[in-house]
């Protein structure tokens, strides 16, 4: 286990920069996560990391190492590939035990390796298999266990999970969670499904245009996001965000202050639909979408955009329908003109 | 009578079988004429046409190699053929490799310039090209026959080859393989080579036939007898009046074919085995 520390560090492909000075710590046996829009960088500075890309500026240092002009494959990590990489000409047992055989390891000590990963992994009897023969899960498992036996100090995952299908993402998300939890290792993980920086991540950092907007726990960044981008970014359904204007009356009956923000946002998952007596926003439903358990609202409100609100149960409102809504003041999230958070409580009038 | 479907598919495809026979037919006859011819005599060649040879003259096959030292010429082929075949997938999968996978400056000039080389006809070069052996002292040697094939525009034509395959093989496979250690030529040797059999083996069959069957190079710079390859060596079966001795050279030209359709099925297998791996994704 080590931890890993990026300063400063800067990308540029030409007069093109895509990684704009990231700073970074990573603690010993953390599972970080970087999501954040296609574009956004997160894939490169995973390559940056890797020593699969090279470091245009800035510092990356591995435990005590400064590693910017380190090999790849002595900077003591592993990845994992969206695409698994396995190679195809080499059965399970070969492709998990070719790097510690470039590395000139023992074959004893190969075959005790790859047996032990085979079976925390499950492989055992795939192991004379082909990549070709097994399954895409099975595949991801080969992956994984490729890694896993090099004994690295930081796994590195590029979108391990995005070639699979719903069900088999849910399975092996929960695999790669038991996995981190027995090794331990530090592990740095990039994804765009928020769902899954959120359910692994100890702390996610979020990306945009090569820099990070905010790193925190999945909570924190849920529950007090730095900026509008954010806000959006995590939470799904997305973040209703509108000028606070248009909702300034609202706001103020129900006793909210807005002080210097000029944009609010509420969570669709926050909004409750209530009696016209305690509702605080009033608007009728464009489009009902069912959900399963309940259903997603379309509501348009007066002089604001369209509000998505989630509505559980069976009784959801019909387009048409007048809907009234009501929220928490601690839910109302409040944004200044440049769109950074305005990080106070609302407070009563 | 109405058919049932299992006997319409066989109708359908003896159907099928009969038609492709029909058109193999014109393809398949000149061998045929050829194994034929390579058993008659003389005079029966000329006679009335007949695919079976009414006298079955097994001695032309030993007289081949009586009339001039036809097993070292046929030695000379192979091992020559093997040469060139071996160094031009070692050199156009290398430099096909670089030309697909390494960034440097003026790599696509540059294979705009090798590429330069197919339009340049080999008539054009021999003069040239026979001056610049006759300087390197390799004149009735076989290193032109080695050298040439592998450095000119065959060998440009097969680099071309592996590039086009290298630049589909997947990155990621190339990143693994640094992940775990391997350099430049590692990946080459250990990931990209055994990845990419049926261009290597596409590459081995038309390099294997282009030196087999080359004519001009070894009739500008071969003068003696032993020296010889097969192509030199069939038109070689003549009378003292320089008339074709039909019978030997068909007979000889019977013999040469064996190799090629040796290697023909080797590699067709290794194509097809090839064919089944997959890529990275499925």
């Amino acid at each position: 286990m080590t931890r890993l520390t990026v300063r400063n560090l800067t990308k540029s492909f030409g007069k093109i920069e895509v990684i704009r000075g990231i700073d970074l710590d990573v603690a010993d046996g953390e599972f970080v996560v970087f999501v954040g829009p296609s574009g956004c960088g997160k894939s490169t500075l995973l390559r940056m990391i890797s020593g699969l890309e090279t470091i245009s500026g800035g510092e990356l240092w591995i435990g005590d190492r400064k590693v910017n002009e380190v090999q790849a494959a002595k900077r003591g990590l592993a990845m994992v590939f969206q695409s698994y990489a396995l190679y195809p000409h080499l059965t399970v047992r070969q492709n998990m035990g070719f790097g510690l055989k470039v590395r000139k390891e023992s074959p004893d000590e190969i075959e005790r390796r790859v047996n032990e990963a085979a079976r925390t992994l499950q492989l055992d009897k795939l192991l004379d298999r082909y990549p070709r023969e097994l399954s895409g899960g099975q595949r991801q498992r080969v992956a994984i266990g490729r890694a896993i036996v090099g004994d690295p100090q930081v796994f590195l995952f590029d979108e391990p999970l995005s070639n699979l299908d719903a069900e088999l993402r849910v399975h092996m998300r929960a695999e790669i969670a038991a996995l981190h939890r027995r090794l331990g290792n530090t592990t740095i993980y990039v994804t765009h499904d928020q769902i899954e920086a959120m359910t692994l991540a100890d702390r996610i950092v979020v990306l945009r245009d090569g820099r990070i907007e905010q790193v925190g726990s999945p909570k924190e960044l849920y529950a007090r996001p730095d900026n509008v981008f954010v806000a959006q970014f995590i939470g799904s359904p997305k973040m209703n965000v509108c000028p606070v204007e248009a909702i300034r009356s609202p706001l103020q009956r129900a006793g909210f202050s807005t002080g210097g923000a000029t944009q609010a946002g509420l969570r669709p998952e926050h909004l409750r639909i209530v009696d016209e007596a305690e509702g605080i926003l009033c608007g009728r439903v464009s489009i009902s979408e069912y959900t399963g358990g309940g259903a997603l609202l379309h509501v348009e409100l007066e002089g604001a955009p369209v509000f998505l609100v989630e509505n559980s149960g069976d009784d959801a409102p019909q387009p048409g329908d007048i809907v009234h809504l009501a929220f928490s003041g601690s839910d109302l999230h409040l944004f200044d003109a440049e769109g950074r958070a305005c990080h106070r409580e609302p407070e009563l009038a | 009578m109405a058919l049932s479907q299992p006997q319409l598919a066989t109708v359908k495809r003896t159907c099928w079988m009969l038609s492709l026979v029909v058109v193999a037919i014109p393809f398949l006859f000149p061998f045929l004429w050829m194994i034929s011819s390579g058993f008659k005599g003389p005079t029966e060649i000329f006679g009335e046409p007949t695919l079976i040879p009414r006298t079955w003259r097994w001695q032309n096959f030993v007289e081949v190699f009586d009339y001039q030292p036809f097993a070292r010429q046929y030695f000379n082929s192979i091992y020559i053929a093997c040469a060139v075949t071996v160094l031009t997938l070692l050199l156009s999968s290398l430099a096909g490799y670089a030309l697909a996978r390494m960034r440097f400056a003026g790599a696509a000039l540059l294979m705009v310039f090798l590429m330069s080389a197919l339009m340049v006809p080999e008539e054009v070069t021999i003069v040239p090209n026979f001056f610049l052996m006759k300087w390197l002292g390799v004149m009735d040697t076989h290193v032109p026959l080695i050298l040439l094939p592998v450095f000119g525009p065959h060998g440009v034509m097969a680099t071309f080859l592996m590039r086009q395959y290298f630049v589909a093989l997947p990155k990621e496979l190339e990143d693994a393989g640094k992940m775990d250690g391997l350099s430049r030529v590692g990946i080459w040797w250990k990931i990209a080579l055994p990845m990419s059999r049926p261009a290597l083996a596409a590459v081995a069959i038309i390099t294997f036939l282009f030196s087999w069957n080359l004519f001009l190079e070894p009739l500008v710079f071969l003068s003696s007898l032993e020296n010889f390859t097969l192509p030199l060596a069939l038109s070689n079966f003549t009378d003292p009046y320089g008339a074709p001795l039909w019978h030997l050279q068909l007979a000889a030209t019977s013999l040469a074919v064996v190799p090629i359709l040796i290697v023909y099925l080797i590699a067709q297998r290794q194509i097809i085995e090839s064919f089944a791996m997959s890529g990275v994704k499925g």
